[in-house]
């Protein structure tokens, strides 16, 4: 194997794939990258086993060749070594020989590396997947997508399948819903060309958040195809491949309540303020938790007290209220959350008990509900 | 503290278990005796043993077998805490009937602060008193030590033993204590001891004085903790109520055998989340944290925790998270002894619950009583009706461990 390759181009590559490799991986060979050079391109390829990501350099990118190939050939090198000489080679231009034993070395102006290679045939296949089903999502509004519901998923180990998004595809729509128990996400997507069949898988949420780093914020479409263990994204040059979640996602559709007791209407920013100020005392002591009550005037008051430190109060006026009188109590985190992550200028909060589910809705839009469970206090 | 001179004892109860069965079975007295988990199950440690058993080399945390070929006649007993309790409970009835200033750390130590009390000049012949009275009405042999604070007192009540009372006076820190290594001050475990030797410190004597500094940064706020009490400093009070400030509640357990089968492992966590949050319950304590302790079957010690959001005093979940974490950190070795502790416990009383989707319902059932109150407490003010209180629970079977405090719930009575 040997060619010739411009050391931007390769960066870029690199870049994404080595998002994939991580240092504590139980199989050895994953600790490298695989390079694959065919007389199409460059296939740079990087996994830890759940995510596996590909790129791919072509030949000629916009009429100007970047790669010239003297003989074809692949080779699995040390990632992290590797990435760091790309990134500090003297000149643009980097030559990649591989001789005998899987040497491999790396010239560049007049430096030259040699590196110990290993044998590219024992590094993983990619996953198989049948691409007649896929379905497109534009770039940017996967990016909103995943960031609208990935931070609800939980951290802890004790329900594996919540640490991850359930993804449905029904009515040709796409559901993405997050719950780490405490708190939900859900963001409803019309899509065209979704395929028949219903689908329900759960997408780990660190892959999520790796996939949203290499997204682009632009308007390009991502193909999206969905099997039984895998789900692969497909952008111009990356192939990014999750395993999924095994195990049933929980039920969540009963959880959101068809009416409400008590309904209020407020200026997101200002109770998102107000929540911030009054977590400052909640923060220590009590788990962050903020009491949040309707007062008779058309008033909310947001108030949190620690016996040690002291207490505030803030009053907000609604735009509306209607419905029962109401106090509840919730933690200020998952509340910021939740209206960060909607829309708009005003948000519409639900709720039908101070120990029930509420949810919050933008105004405008019913894609977007984010649903959260109160604190009880003793 | 006001400028005069603290005068604090240290009392000790000498091999306390053992006394304590020596004392119900006079037929004891004057032989070998110890006390050890059921040696066929190789809970083979001895928790304690009496003078006799030590004169043949015997010692406290010696395995069974060992102790037994060292000396062969020596009767094992396994513990019988029901009767220490009974015992601890009478000995600190003594102390507080000559102050309320008592201090208990154990069910068999504690500390008296006796600054203000007459002695005639003569703290000595007061301590002695306290100690004869102790052996005439519990025929319990114990030891005293005597100094203007608590460090130094602990520290003398181990100078002289059993029936010792020893005087230490803080001039007499750097004749009496300096030249011992650290490993021997109060407060000084082997991981504590190897920081120090790392930074060339050996000698109680090099600890008084070293640099600050240097200890600061090593050690923490710990380090000028013991720096001080190497110079003889120390002035934390007697505290009668110290004890009640439960911090942790955990259970541990010496395996049969060394055991690398998950299963069995994961029978052992359900035991242990089980008694662990029974304690819990006990006390109407929830905690934020949890810890669990492995030590393999080469005795490697390990602790791992986590900080959790939501308050923690379910069985089930204890159990889930002591496991989430043995999981993360084990490597398939052979474990000879588990663990589970709930730490920065707290009462729940006084604590809030983040609902989960799969447990507001329970909740929510309650709805109309929590609204009926909050209409109440509206009308007629906040105190005037409040949720009754759980009744408080006499400790059970379950909350007993040998090294627990739980035998201070006696105190409340």
């Amino acid at each position: 194997m040997k060619f010739e390759v411009m050391r931007d181009s390769l960066l870029e590559g690199l870049s994404d794939v080595i998002k994939a490799v991580s240092s504590k991986t139980t199989i050895p060979i994953l600790t490298g990258l695989k390079l694959e050079i065919t007389n199409k391109g460059l296939y740079i390829t990087g996994s830890d086993s759940d995510i596996t990501i590909q790129t791919f350099i072509p030949v000629e990118k916009n009429g100007e060749q970047v790669i010239s190939i003297t003989e074809p050939g692949s080779i699995v090198l040390q990632a992290r070594v590797f990435n760091e000489i790309v990134r500090k080679l003297p000149t643009n231009n980097v030559e990649i020989e591989v001789t005998n034993q899987f040497q491999t070395h790396i010239r560049s102006g007049k430096s030259e590396f040699n590196l110990i290679g290993l044998d590219a045939s024992e590094y993983p296949m990619l996953p198989e997947i049948e691409e007649e089903r896929q379905f497109f999502i534009p770039s940017d509004l996967l990016k909103s997508i995943i960031k609208e519901t990935v931070f609800a998923v939980s951290t802890s180990e004790s329900r594996p399948v919540l640490t991850g998004v359930n993804w449905q595809v029904k009515d040709g729509e796409l559901h993405c819903i997050a719950t780490d128990s405490h708190r939900l996400a859900k963001r409803k997507t019309a899509i065209k060309d979704l395929p028949e069949e219903e689908y329900s898988i759960v997408i780990p949420g660190k892959s999520l958040n790796e996939l949203n780093k290499i997204l682009e914020e632009t308007s390009s479409e991502v193909a999206i195809v969905m099997t039984q263990q895998q789900v692969l994204f497909k952008t111009g040059n990356v192939l990014f491949y999750s395993r999924l979640l095994e195990g049933n996602y929980p039920d969540t559709s009963r959880l959101i309540p068809n009416e409400s007791k008590t309904t209020i209407l407020v200026n997101s920013k200002s109770l998102l303020q107000a929540i911030d100020r009054a977590s400052l005392l909640a923060r220590e002591e009590r788990n962050n938790v903020v009491r949040f009550s309707t007062l008779g005037n058309g008033f909310i008051e947001v108030s949190s007290n620690s016996p040690e430190i002291g207490n505030v109060e803030e009053q907000i006026q609604a735009e509306e209220i209607d419905g029962e009188e109401l106090k509840i109590s919730f933690s200020a985190k998952y509340m910021m959350d939740a209206l960060k992550a909607i829309d708009g200028q005003d948000v519409k909060i639900l709720f039908t008990g101070a120990m029930r589910p509420f949810i919050l809705k933008s105004v405008h839009d019913d894609s977007i509900l984010q649903l959260i469970l109160p604190v009880r206090t003793y | 503290m006001s400028g005069k001179h603290r005068i604090i004892f240290h009392l000790d109860m000498n091999s306390f278990y053992a006394s304590v069965e020596q004392a119900h079975d006079p037929s004891l007295k004057g032989k070998a005796i110890a006390i050890a988990g059921n040696p066929k199950e190789r809970r083979g440690i001895l928790v304690t043993c009496s003078y006799e058993a030590r004169a043949k080399g015997v010692y406290t945390t010696m395995s069974v077998w060992e102790a037994k070929r060292k000396c062969p006649e020596l009767i094992l007993l396994p513990p019988n805490f029901e009767i220490y309790r009974i015992a601890s409970k009478a000995m600190f009835e003594i102390l507080r009937s000559y102050t309320h200033l008592v201090e208990p750390v154990s069910i068999d130590e504690g500390y008296m602060d006796v600054t203000e009390l007459d002695m005639n000049n003569d703290a000595i012949g007061f301590a002695k008193s306290i100690q004869d009275r102790i052996l005439r009405e519990l025929d319990l042999p114990s030891s005293i030590g005597i100094a203007p604070n608590k460090f130094l007192a602990k520290t003398a009540s181990n100078i002289k033993k059993p029936m010792g009372i020893t005087v230490l006076r803080k001039r007499q820190v750097n004749e009496i204590l300096w030249p011992l290594p650290v490993i021997d001050m109060h407060g000084i475990g082997e991981s504590t001891a190897r920081k120090l030797e790392s930074i060339g410190i050996k000698s109680i004597g090099d600890l008084a004085n070293a640099n600050p500094n240097l200890l600061k940064e090593k050690l923490g706020k710990n380090g000028v903790r013991l720096l001080n009490r190497a110079n003889g400093i120390d002035n934390r009070a007697v505290d009668p109520e110290s004890i009640y400030d439960t911090k942790s509640v955990g259970n541990s357990t010496t395996l049969p055998y060394d055991e690398s089968n998950i299963e069995e492992l994961e029978k052992v966590f359900v035991r242990l989340s089980k008694k662990v949050a029974a304690r819990l319950d006990a006390k109407n304590l929830a905690g934020r944290s949890i810890t669990i302790h492995i030590r393999d079957a080469n005795w490697k010690n390990k602790t791992k925790s986590k900080t959790l959001t939501s308050r923690l005093y379910k069985e089930q979940e204890i159990y889930q998270l002591a496991l989430e974490l043995f999981n993360a950190s084990w490597n398939g070795d052979p474990i000879r002894l588990l663990g589970v502790t709930v730490n920065n416990v707290y009462d729940k009383g006084e604590s809030v619950e983040q609902l989960s989707i799969f447990n507001f319902e329970e909740h929510a059932k309650e709805e109309p009583i929590l609204k009926l109150v909050e209409q109440l407490q509206g009308k007629f003010g906040e105190d005037s009706i409040k949720r009754g209180m759980k009744v408080k629970k006499k400790p059970s079977l379950e909350s007993k461990t040998s090294f627990s405090k739980d035998f201070l719930d006696d105190h409340n009575d």
